[in-house]
């Protein structure tokens, strides 16, 4: 049994009025009555009925005009007009459509068609009213999402942008809104002065895209800054990421660790496209492959850290981008492909066009913008060049310790699967004096720890790196070497002195390896290709102090400071 | 998009086809393809003769049966990719996980 | 064309339907149906074809309503004498349904009286 309805009827003529309004009544609806169509707007406006019973030809307003104006006042809101009417001429059906009429009823009345066509109406008003409700009560969830989107986005960037994105030597194109397309760009400046980059891509889209992404950047910028190396970080990143993502969620990524004194870049890529190493002499394009499962996806015994490490020129670009590139698709539902962007590649003259380049190219291609593009590039420039803010530490600075020492030996197991560098770091820094010089002590620890565990422990040849192809295998030595490692040492003597004005470190590392002459190794340094190692020129011209003991085991270097300074 | 489903007589082996593009949009279709299935197979086969395209989500989805069809031990084969799918696969190194055939 | 004045099975579903108002009804048709007759005589000395054709088509649809075939149905020739703005046909016309209206009133007279109780 349907409603009770409240029903305009729009009739001039007196008899037929009453017969309708009489029909309506003994169907249980309340029946509104008007003589002519002013009648009937002003009765609409009134009363608002739900159904309205028009005959076309009234005087003073005919029917056609005031089912007009009553479609215009009902506004969304479907009000059907019934056009009461013996006229059988199409043209005049034709304008009682165009006036908003819904359906006819041809005089004389039948009951029985009336009633069902009243129920038809009806129907078809309540579901008019249901599509309005929906669409407000989608329109208001779009505009929540929208909303928590923008929060999301807000507290994200503050994460995100915390690192070094701007840095001058890096360019990038994201969309807006990446993030919920699963996109993931950071930069932060190492301790040391180098630099990790991370490109990452999450299954899916919308917010269990994003909600992975908050957690990795902040194992990433917090990693970094506390001179964590890239497999730490990527070890840590997986591991969390196994643990808070739910089943089949995971991350493709790259991960750059790039040293701009030491002129390498370590890569580690799991699931991304093959990103470019762009060689500034020759064009070479080396590719970056895949060479692991994504992130998020294997515990922590299966993970594969290994990386591949590539040495770098001046000039020389690291090309990074996102599936959404060779997977933007065409009105044929052909893919953009790896050849497409090769030809990109190829016609490219200027770097600076690269990436309008391949905007372009995509655009050509699928006749509309790409909104999920994520594209990096970052280049290898003099370690100098970039400026960087002071390292950040947390502590209050209050009791700052002044006098003492302490030594450290860390041997053969540990050296194959620990880090010290931000153990010993975290503990430096603790003196309130040399947090200024925190990157400087942090590039000197690493370069001595490397090169006792390389050359001292490990027996590595650093005139192996003199080449290319050297280069290649000394790393090889170097991880297959570090696997096998059972014996050997390193030591660090660390000596904090109170002095007048301020203090001074006193930092002295030894190892288990044969002794090295390190004035004639600089020297050969100073001279041979650049490929080699810096590490004692650097290490001497970013300490106070630098020398080496005659009996060739170890090294001793100073930093000192001024309170106040 | 369409799922079908069809175990190896002896029930041993349950084989899932799919059909054109294999996206979040298959999501519960790929599910019910292995979870309505009154049987507990020993192998799976994973048909993607049909399937045109293959983007990250069917790759969590692939995890997802990995899971359901024991981790480390579940014995899944991936067959007749074509070229985008298998290179989809390699970047991903599903090959680590999977026998894609 | 229909013979019929008034058709009895279409009295018998209008008392059904309006019961006591019945009586009512018929008085309303009557005076209403006096009324439309007083505009077709005047449309036609103003020579006013529109005129003509409304109080013609509103007549027509009250007649088919009432059960009063041959009156509707000449209310229909007139209405399209006004459409067609031939007004030289419509005194012959409209004398025509002065006359069936006159049976008509009759009819609806005597079906009146019975209810006069």
């Amino acid at each position: 049994m349907p409603a009770r309805l409240s029903i305009l009827i729009a009739e001039d003529n007196a008899a037929d009025r009453m017969l309708l309004s009489t029909i309506i009544s003994r169907q249980g609806h309340r029946s509104l009555t008007a003589s002519n169509g002013l009648e009937a707007v002003a009765l609409f406006e009134q009363e608002r009925p739900q159904l309205v019973l028009m005959d076309a030809l009234m005087p003073v307003m005919d029917g056609f005009e005031a089912a007009r104006r009553i479609k215009q006042m009902a506004g969304e809101e479907l009000v059907p007009i019934i056009f009461l009417t013996s006229l059988t001429e199409g043209e005049a059906l034709v304008r009682c459509l165009e006036a908003g009429g819904d359906d006819f009823l041809a005089k004389p009345y039948n009951r029985v068609i009336l009633e069902a066509k009243i129920n038809a109406m009806d129907r078809l008003r309540r579901l008019q009213d249901t599509v309005l409700q929906q669409r407000d009560l989608i329109a208001q969830h779009n505009e929540y999402l929208l909303n928590e989107q923008r929060v999301a986005k807000a507290v994200f960037d503050k994460v995100a942008h915390s690192g070094c994105l701007a840095a001058p030597n890096i360019r990038y194109l994201q969309s807006p809104y990446a993030l919920f397309n699963g996109d993931l760009l950071l930069a932060a400046f190492k301790p040391s002065g180098g630099m990790h980059v991370l490109l990452g891509d999450f299954t899916g889209h919308g917010l269990p895209a994003a909600i992975g992404a908050m957690p990795l950047a902040e194992v990433f910028y917090g990693m970094t800054a506390k001179g964590y190396s890239l497999t730490e970080i990527l070890r840590e990143i997986n591991a969390k990421l196994k643990r808070i993502l739910p089943l089949g969620v995971f991350c493709c990524a790259t991960l750059l660790n790039i040293s701009f004194q030491r002129r390498v870049v370590e890569v580690w890529n799991g699931g991304l496209p093959d990103g470019y190493l762009l060689r500034a002499s020759g064009g070479e394009r080396v590719p970056l492959v895949s060479r692991h499962l994504p992130l998020g996806i294997l515990d922590a015994a299966a993970f594969n850290d290994h990386y591949e490490v590539f040495p770098l020129e001046l000039g020389d670009r690291i090309f990074l981008l996102s599936d959404g590139v060779l997977e933007a698709c065409n009105q044929q539902g052909e893919l953009f492909g790896e050849k497409r962007l090769h030809r990109v590649f190829t016609a490219n003259r200027q770097p600076a066009l690269l990436f309008a380049e391949i905007q372009q190219a995509l655009l050509s291609f699928r006749g509309e913008l790409q909104d999920d593009v994520s594209l990096v590039e970052v280049s290898m420039v003099e370690e100098g060049s970039l400026s960087r803010g002071p390292l950040t530490f947390t502590g209050s600075g209050q009791h700052s310790p002044l006098d003492w020492s302490a030594s450290f030996e860390f041997r053969g197991e540990t050296l194959r699967h620990f880090n010290p560098l931000p153990f010993l770091l975290q503990l430096l820094i603790e003196v309130e004096g040399l947090r200024p010089q925190g990157g400087a002590i942090y590039s000197v620890l690493a370069e001595l720890y490397s090169n006792a565990l390389e050359h001292g422990v490990l027996g590595l040849d650093s005139s192996l790196k003199c080449n290319a192809e050297g280069f290649a295998e000394y790393y090889q030595q170097r991880s297959a070497r570090l696997a096998q490692l059972r014996e050997g040492y390193v030591r660090f003597h660390l000596q904090l002195l109170s002095e007048s004005g301020g203090g001074r470190l006193i930092i002295r590392v030894e190892d288990s390896g044969s002794g090295f002459d390190g004035q004639a190794i600089l020297e050969q340094q100073l001279r041979i290709d650049r490929l080699c190692g810096r590490g004692l020129a650097l290490i001497r011209q970013l300490s106070e102090r630098c020398t080496w003991p005659v009996d060739g085991q170890g090294v001793s270097v100073e930093f000192s400071w001024l309170a106040g300074a | 998009m369409a799922i079908t489903s069809l175990p190896s007589p002896d029930g041993q082996e349950l084989t899932i086809v799919i059909q054109g593009r294999f996206d979040f949009g298959a999501h519960q279709e790929f599910r019910d393809a292995y979870e309505r299935v009154n049987l507990s197979p020993k192998r799976y086969v994973v048909d993607l003769k049909g399937t045109t395209y293959l983007d990250s989500s069917a790759l969590g989805m692939l995890l997802l049966l990995r899971d359901h069809a024991g981790g480390d031990h579940a014995q899944i084969r991936l067959l007749n990719c074509n070229p985008d799918v298998r290179k989809i696969l390699a970047i991903s190194n599903f090959e680590q996980l999977f026998q894609i055939t | 064309m229909s013979d019929i004045h008034l058709d009895s099975a279409v009295l018998a579903a209008l008392q059904d339907v309006m019961e006591d108002e019945y009586p009512v009804l018929l008085d309303t048709y009557l005076a209403d149906s006096e009324e439309r007759l007083r505009l077709l005589r005047q449309a036609m000395r103003e020579a006013d074809a529109q005129g003509l054709r409304l109080a013609a088509h509103s007549f027509k649809g009250s007649c088919s309503n009432m059960g009063a075939p041959m009156l509707a149905d000449l209310c229909k020739q007139l209405e399209e004498v006004g459409r067609r703005d031939s007004l030289a046909e419509a005194p012959g016309l409209i004398e025509q349904i002065e006359r069936e209206f006159a049976i008509v009133r009759i009819l609806f007279k005597s079906e009146r009286q019975r209810y006069r109780t």
